[in-house]
């Protein structure tokens, strides 16, 4: 079996089977710890509504805290938006998709890719130097914290190697790019790119506990 | 000086002279880390797990915390404030524990002590960092829990201790209970304010505070002639008045729970309709939120601040205001409690407004406005003096921003703590009640 076999065939199976069940298992175990229902009296009794407040008004800060964070905030949206059109967008990865789910949807033209994945690689790379050191962030981080964007940054870094055929055979940098991936697949439960998973219900709690008192999320 | 000012000195003389000795607790550090962690699994239930859970470590919950602005010391982050929590919860709770453990260090003794500092000295638990939290996670809710482990483990500061263990035993706050309120209410007879002390049969019930009774008295005033021109049928029961609470102060469930049932008992055993909470911002979260929750069943009354029941006395008109502040200026200040953690802002600006007064707010102000710097107890607190008159600065800034002839405000542990930080800065604005403002206003 050729290097780029085993990344497409095993590794590629046990990443995501390691990647499904952990995905669920840490869910679960999280959201299903007990909790007690708050029987205060709502001001305000409207949950569905509140939860998605609080799942849209999280996605911009309030402008009393825009300019004390403009620079995670724009690093935020410009890391989240180059990464999944790099991802979702390349045909390569769509003709992929398109083997799983049965369906495809148009690409964007390759130099687009490339320079998304740049840009999404220097904003990781700029959000990794920040961490190292703005004083509050390199004290509260810790090996999840890098971790996490090394396994983001190397699938970036070897796909575009890949592309641009930089380093070896392209058969080697593709099996290296799909390993690399399938690493993250299964750090991904571990560590703290779970946020992605966990946004959803994090920000439907604030919420609806914030707007039965009456408050925006 | 104003008259105003020498009581809040006085009140603050009664802060000072706490001897450490009197509650120090006697125990090995081993105890003191276990007590720590049976506090932590206690507390932490799946809402609290999906938060612990979804912490990026952005660390953008620094920019809203007024200790971190005001000293850029890391370590008042608070997502550091609440790291040890965290810490036990990925090694003994977290679906991934059996991972995690061995990666993951435990609690030590050091920690404990140290973090006595960051999560009594240096939050005031106002919960403006849960409003930048990009994952909404309610991170105020967990430095709590990180509070009562802490207290657990005996690291709470002692002028908080002294304090718990005066209300638990005596049912009195800072020396002051039954006899103190029954003088002023002989007091404010004398000068013709009629008082309904423990009177049967009423409809509403009043709680006040300490810190109102001694060193704001004129606030206590205030509410008895605004209730009594209101003519609802109200009452203040000498044996259960007090709205504070050292229990929720100092993330104490076995104080906490006492006071609450104390009130609820009282005001359920007189059938009132109404429980009214003078100007305490925690005491109204208390009551309005946690009480029914905290005792597990529903309360048979209905829960109101001051400016919420003066907003439905206006609008039902059995309250009528003069409009005579001709658009003088004032800046509202929103009690950290009474606002994000309570949901009352629009009331307040809009008996201000029904007086006539042109309100001007601070850049940062209702759910996002900053914290007066003495929350939950801090301003009791001797050793963290330095750091509030810090954190004031901010205040002050924002206050005069905003450039109004007059704060106000709906909570006199704020207002007490901005007179002493106004009074250290040599900062000049008049810092009073909104029911003392409406009080003075009340029409014929």
């Amino acid at each position: 079996m050729s290097l780029l076999e085993f990344a497409r065939g095993p590794a590629l199976e046990w990443s995501l089977i390691i990647f499904c069940f952990g995905l669920l298992w840490r869910i679960i175990g999280a959201m299903f710890l007990l909790r007690k229902g708050d029987i205060s009296k709502p001001r305000r009794n409207k949950p569905i509504r509140d939860g998605w407040t609080g799942i849209i008004s999280r996605s911009a800060p309030a402008e009393a805290f825009e300019a004390s964070i403009r620079f995670q905030h724009i690093t935020g949206y410009a890391w989240h938006i180059a990464l999944f059109v790099s991802v979702l967008f390349f045909a390569p990865h769509i003709e992929f998709f398109e083997s799983v789910l049965g369906f495809s949807w148009p690409n964007l033209p390759n130099t687009a890719i490339l320079f998304t994945a740049a840009v999404a690689t220097g904003v990781l790379l700029a959000l990794l130097i920040r961490r190292a050191t703005h004083p509050v962030q390199r004290l509260i981080s810790n090996a999840d914290d890098y971790i996490s964007i090394f396994v983001v940054l190397v699938p970036l870094i070897t796909g575009i190697a890949a592309f641009a055929h930089i380093g070896a055979r392209y058969e080697t940098l593709l099996a290296v790019h799909l390993l690399s991936v399938e690493l993250m697949f299964v750090w991904f439960p571990f560590g703290k790119l779970m946020h992605s998973a966990m946004t959803f219900p994090a920000r439907w709690e604030a919420g609806t506990q914030f707007g039965r008192r009456g408050v925006k999320a | 000086m104003n008259t105003a000012m020498t009581r809040v000195q006085d009140f603050q003389s009664r802060l000072q002279p706490i001897g450490d000795d009197l509650v120090r607790i006697e125990c090995t550090d081993e105890q003191r880390i276990q007590y720590a962690k049976k506090a932590f699994m206690h507390k932490i239930d799946g809402r609290k797990a999906v938060d612990l859970d979804s912490c990026l470590q952005c660390g953008m919950c620094a920019e809203a915390c007024h200790f971190y602005e005001a000293t850029k010391n890391e370590k008042y982050a608070p997502v550091y404030k609440f790291r040890l929590l965290r810490r036990f919860y990925r090694r003994e709770l977290s679906p991934m524990r059996w991972l995690y453990k061995p990666f993951t260090k435990d609690i030590t003794i050091s920690e404990l002590e140290e973090w006595g500092h960051l999560v009594f000295d240096a939050c005031t638990g106002c919960g403006r960092c849960d409003m930048i939290c990009p994952m909404g996670i309610k991170i105020s809710t967990l430095i709590r829990v990180a509070r009562e482990g802490v207290a657990a483990a005996g690291f709470m500061p002692a002028d908080l201790r002294v304090i718990q263990k005066e209300q638990l035993e005596n049912n009195t706050m800072f020396g002051v209970g039954a006899a103190e309120l029954r003088q002023l209410v002989d007091k404010l007879r004398a000068d013709g304010v009629d008082v309904p002390l423990d009177k049967d049969g009423a409809d509403v019930m009043l709680l006040t505070s300490a810190p109102e009774i001694q060193a704001f008295p004129d606030t206590f005033a205030a509410n008895a002639r605004i209730l009594n021109k209101s003519g609802v049928n109200w009452t203040i029961r000498s044996d259960c008045f007090e709205a504070s609470n050292a229990g929720f102060i100092n993330a104490n469930d076995k104080t906490l729970d006492a006071q609450i049932k104390r009130v609820v008992d009282r005001a359920t055993e007189q059938g009132i309709k109404t429980l009214l909470i003078s100007e305490c911002g925690h005491g109204y979260q208390i009551m309005r939120w946690e009480a029914a929750n905290e005792l597990g069943k529903e309360l048979p009354f209905e829960v109101l601040s001051m400016p919420e029941f003066m907003v439905q006395e206006l609008g039902e008109g059995r309250l009528a205001l003069k409009q005579q502040a001709n658009g003088a200026s004032v800046t509202y200040h929103d009690p950290c409690r009474l606002a994000r953690k309570g949901g009352v802002m629009d009331e307040p600006r809009a008996v201000l407004a029904a007086m006539g007064f042109d309100v001007r707010e601070t850049p940062a102000s209702r759910r996002e406005n900053y914290c007066c710097g003495g929350g939950c107890g801090d301003y009791a607190i001797r050793g963290a003096a330095k750091l509030r008159q810090k954190a004031f600065a901010i205040k002050q800034r924002e206050f005069d921003e905003a450039g109004a002839d007059e704060v106000i405000t709906g909570c006199v542990n704020c207002r007490f703590n901005l007179m002493v930080g106004a009074q250290n800065a040599g900062w000049e604005t008049p810092v009073t009640s909104l029911v003392e403002t409406v009080a003075a206003n009340l029409a014929d």
